[in-house]
């Protein structure tokens, strides 16, 4: 599954929790151009339900969730 | 091959969280099924204020004459209350929820506002819920159920308070700032060693057998009620743990980003209690209802802001601890301290006197009778239930319309 790319920002979240991870993903996608690749690094459980949830809702591609423990990273494709 | 298997059992178990739908569900049943057995609640603050009234005994504080804690019936320790177990039960519960899935990590805020907002937020919340009598439980999950108008009020004023809370917590002052970092980086790739939390296992069978031990010494020591707190406040606290069923992210999330799958299982949950708890009121336990006062509404709306402000309510708080989120003890000692001022504030600044004072405790069944409280309670999930749809739509709408415009943008 988890193919070799390279990501073009890095947003690490660990000790936040809801709904500041969600928000500030949000928001570093605003920041990105389209097809532009963002790494999401969570701890907070509530966030591995939100965090997706949302980038999906707003169309963006959860491309991969690596897990490593109880920390979980995302790689999220912006559309815009 | 039976480690074969339980790994199999665990893997689907624990490994992802549990529908929100089926979760709430259960804890209707279960709460209803509380209710019928012992005649009280699935409730926490009522508790929470009782401890601050035990933690100011210990500083040799006369609390004997506060009017409130009459009326909460401020009797003994915890360990002596049905509400002192079914709370520690819940912490137990979640803990061990929280060990069984490896959900357990120690973190601590990167920001130090969120200890400050915590604890501020926790205040509020505490203060807000016991003006209120009753917390998104009491007043809220389990107090709809009981027919009583005050949960009514209370909801209202909650969805009030969570949507100022919502435009404060994006104020840079609560939100703060991310550690955002652009530059190119390797993505990482899936880790072989999945297998090294398994102490969390160990540890969390370390916590079912106290829950047993506990639940077994209460029942054999003649006091079953007791035990059977404990034991449900376990269920509830697995059961919000394994949702991951925040009352706060409920509410709040359909005014911050339109979500409301939460929102719509909190009112499935409530449904199916409804039905439970009619069940048993009919067989003669009387339900439990306050006063259907000005006191719930503006609790709720209280309520509804410190929540958004701490991040947690007075359930979400209990559950993040044991999943090792060490700024929710702030959330925690925040709602304590700030019931305690409610239950100071009762009569010795006259809060009962302005809100709460001369307002009726409607209990919905004895004034429109089964037929028309059963109707209505229904008629009122379902408005909550339409709104919440529309709430969603409507957010759905917001972000096609702004999707549109850049694209329209490069066209032009």
């Amino acid at each position: 599954m988890a193919e070799n790319f390279v990501v073009d920002a890095t947003l690490d979240v660990r000790g936040e929790s809801c709904p500041y991870p969600e928000l500030y993903t949000l928001e570093a996608i605003e920041k990105l151009e389209d097809g532009k690749i963002l790494e999401v690094i969570a701890d907070c459980p509530q966030s591995f339900i939100n965090v997706p949830a949302s980038c999906k809702r707003h169309g963006h591609h959860v491309l991969s969730t690596v897990k490593d423990g109880t920390t979980l990273y995302y790689y999220i494709q912006v559309c815009k | 091959m039976i480690i074969a298997l339980l790994q199999k059992v665990h893997n689907k178990c624990f490994n992802r969280f549990w529908n929100p739908f089926i979760v709430l569900l259960l804890a209707g049943v279960f709460a209803a099924f509380y209710f019928g057995l012992t005649g009280t609640l699935w409730a926490v603050t009522g508790e929470f204020t009782r401890w601050g009234g035990n933690l100011l005994q210990l500083f040799d504080v006369d609390t004997s004459d506060w009017a409130y804690f009459k009326e909460i019936k401020l009797i003994g320790e915890p360990v002596d209350r049905t509400d002192g177990w079914l709370v520690m039960g819940m912490l137990l519960g979640s803990l061990f929820s929280a060990l069984i899935s490896k959900n357990f990590k120690w973190k601590f805020p990167r920001q130090k506002r969120r200890w400050v907002w915590g604890f501020i937020g926790g205040v509020i919340a505490g203060f807000g819920t016991r003006l209120a009598m009753g917390c998104n439980l009491a007043a809220f999950f389990t107090g709809l159920p009981q027919f009583s108008l005050h949960a009514w009020f209370f909801i209202a004023g909650t969805a009030i308070g969570t949507y100022f809370g919502v435009k404060l917590a994006v104020l840079p002052v609560f939100k703060g700032k991310p550690k955002l970092e652009f530059g190119l980086r390797p993505a990482k790739t899936a880790s072989p060693s999945a297998q090294k939390q398994n102490k969390q296992l160990y540890a969390a069978f370390v916590v079912l057998i106290i829950i047993i031990l506990i639940a077994a010494y209460y029942i054999s020591a003649g006091k079953a009620m007791l035990g059977m707190a404990a034991l449900f406040g376990a269920v509830f606290g697995m059961l919000i743990q394994r949702g991951q069923i925040c009352f706060t992210s409920g509410l709040r999330d359909l005014w911050l980003t339109g979500r409301g799958t939460l929102g719509k299982a909190i009112i499935a949950g409530m449904a199916v209690q409804t039905v439970g708890t009619a069940i048993f009121i009919f067989k003669g336990i009387a339900p439990v209802v306050h006063w259907a006062s000005p006191g719930a509404f503006i609790g709720g709306i209280l309520f509804g802001v410190g929540i958004v402000i701490a991040g947690g309510c007075e359930t979400g708080w209990m559950y993040r601890i044991t999943e090792g989120q060490v700024q929710f003890i702030a959330v925690g000692a925040g709602n304590v301290a700030g019931a305690t001022l409610l239950a100071y504030g009762w009569d010795h600044w006259g809060v009962f006197d302005v809100f709460v004072k001369g307002w009726p405790e409607v209990n919905l069944v004895s004034s429109l009778g089964w037929g028309g409280a059963l109707l209505s309670t229904g008629a009122f999930l379902v408005v909550l239930y339409l709104l919440i749809i529309w709430r969603e739509n409507w957010y759905t709408r917001k972000i096609a319309v702004k999707s549109t415009l850049p694209s329209k943008k490069t066209t032009a």
